[in-house]
């Protein structure tokens, strides 16, 4: 059976993953240390609001920062930055001479890579949570959050390249991964679920695509089984992956190398 | 100690040439720290409070948590690769000098985008930190003590490498860990991880202890703190020499 570049390509990315367990081990073991910080924070500060806050209780709260974090931790936090760096020293010109899309051709490996970190991650977390506060408050709302968690990788995935593509353009692109981690840290729901945001932050949240990254899933998972949050991820996830193709086709005609 | 200055200046002015990049990376971090201002401040507003911690309070342990970071990541930027650098074998240069080779180490880089932090912590005092003459002079205490907590740390870590092998990533761990740890009220974490604070992974001696002091100034803290500060330092240069008679070079003559 022949294999497509692209599916070669994931599964190397599986494969490359698997073979550096120093690295997920690290990043697996900072998961941890968040679901700690985070866990003594809600607690404390449900316990300080009489139980609830903005309709989550800490068990809620836990499963959302279990999900939410989970699915962020996948994707590498310096993806941008590394993406910038080769299309600035031009590496990016050698995965142009292959017959295939540079942009899919890497989301696919990235995809391989992100979907270990991920399973990774949300075991462990599910075994914190188990263990913390019991099962998730709901079967339903566990279900809808599998998969929206693999449409949250795959929709960070895509604006981070849609991201670095301003590399071509711009030289110092690739900093803006520091600005994009902020906008999934605070619009993306990451740190805090968009109900404890001001009303009009909040919409200007729902506005933007980040939040398919974190705070879908993170809802899903604290019970909330609001199944049209997969159609808005699906959706976004489309646009972003045509933003992230039109802007490598666009890049990749202005790209000049100098020497080899 | 003139070689040192020297190096250091060195560094300095080496981080000062790009200046287009030197303010970008700066108001990079800038804007990264005004993010976690704008999550405490969106925090408090559904929590008032949170075992004895209120907005301002916090403000106050991120003011001297950025400070500490400006001093330890920003100016002395190696002592977060000492695990790197000695995986590497990239240590040789710093051996042929008639210095120490860790005060070299730790003043040969600057790191541009964490100097951003240097501005902020004290900014960020000034305009939440109710500054009078007793409260700037205990936040500096407590910004010096809580950098030479994670220099020294840090370096141990990273020395660590030397004995137990790999490419650095129990530092990196470490690295994050402490940070994250440290960006939180101390308070709000009870039991082993609390006794972890304060002894495996200092975090409390890096801004919660600091914090607690500038609010309310007493002896054995200011003591206790500078103790875990001589402690945390000598560690980290005791660990770092005893590691040197393992170190094995790569051969590479490289700017450390």
């Amino acid at each position: 059976m022949t294999r497509t570049p692209y599916w070669a390509a994931f599964t190397d990315g599986i494969r490359r993953t698997m073979a550096a367990p120093a690295e997920l081990a690290v990043r697996i073991g900072f998961f941890a240390v968040i679901l700690v910080v985070f866990s003594s924070l809600w607690r404390a500060a449900t316990q300080a609001n009489g139980g609830m806050i903005q309709g989550y209780g800490y068990r809620e709260l836990l499963w959302y920062v279990i999900a939410a974090e989970g699915c962020v931790i996948a994707t590498k936090p310096r993806l941008i930055e590394e993406i910038g760096d080769d299309i600035g020293s031009g590496d990016i010109a050698i995965d142009m001479l292959r017959p295939v899309s540079v942009v899919g051709f890497r989301m696919a490996a990235e995809m391989g890579e992100a979907v270990v970190r991920l399973v990774c991650a949300l075991s462990l977390g599910a075994v914190f949570g188990l263990v913390s506060v019991g099962a998730p408050p709901s079967l339903e709302g566990l279900l809808a959050a599998l998969p929206a968690a693999l449409l949250a990788v795959g929709c960070n995935l895509t604006m981070q390249y849609s991201f670095a593509a301003a590399a071509f353009w711009v030289e110092d692109a690739k900093s803006t991964w520091f600005l994009y981690q902020k906008l999934i840290f605070l619009l993306g729901g990451m740190l805090l679920p968009l109900e404890l945001l001001p009303g009009w932050l909040a919409g200007i949240a729902r506005l933007l695509p980040f939040w398919t990254t974190a705070y879908v899933p993170a809802r899903l998972m604290s019970g909330h089984a609001e199944w049209h949050l997969l159609i808005v991820q699906l959706g976004w996830l489309i646009v972003l992956v045509a933003a992230a193709l039109a802007a490598f086709r666009a890049g990749e005609r202005r790209l000049v190398v100098t020497g080899g | 100690m003139r070689i040192i200055l020297s190096t250091f200046k060195n560094s300095l002015i080496e981080a000062w040439t790009n200046r287009r990049s030197f303010w970008l990376q700066v108001s990079i971090m800038l804007a990264n720290d005004l993010v976690w201002v704008l999550f405490w401040i969106l925090f408090f507003e559904r929590v008032s409070t949170v075992r004895g911690w209120d907005r301002s309070r916090v403000l106050l342990l991120f003011a001297i948590l950025t400070t500490v970071a400006g001093i330890s990541l920003g100016l002395l930027a190696n002592a977060r690769k000492i695990g790197q650098l000695s995986a590497g074998g990239e240590l040789d240069a710093a051996l042929a000098l008639p210095v120490h080779p860790l005060a070299f180490l730790l003043v040969r880089r600057v790191d541009t985008g964490l100097l951003g932090d240097l501005f902020f912590g004290p900014i960020l005092f000034v305009l939440a930190g109710e500054p009078t003459l007793e409260r700037t002079a205990i936040f500096i205490f407590g910004s010096l003590c809580g950098a030479a907590v994670l220099v020294g740390f840090l370096v141990a870590i990273g020395a660590l490498t030397l004995f137990i092998g790999g490419t650095g990533e129990q530092a990196d761990l470490g690295f994050q860990t402490i940070l994250i740890l440290a960006s939180y009220p101390v308070d709000i974490f009870g039991g082993a991880t609390k006794l972890l604070l304060f002894t495996a992974v200092p975090a409390a001696f890096i801004s919660g202890l600091p914090t607690r002091l500038v609010d309310d100034w007493q002896w054995t803290t200011a003591a206790a703190l500078l103790t875990a500060a001589l402690l945390f330092a000598s560690l980290g240069v005791a660990l770092f020499n005893l590691g040197l008679h393992r170190y094995s070079s790569g051969a590479r003559w490289t700017r450390a």
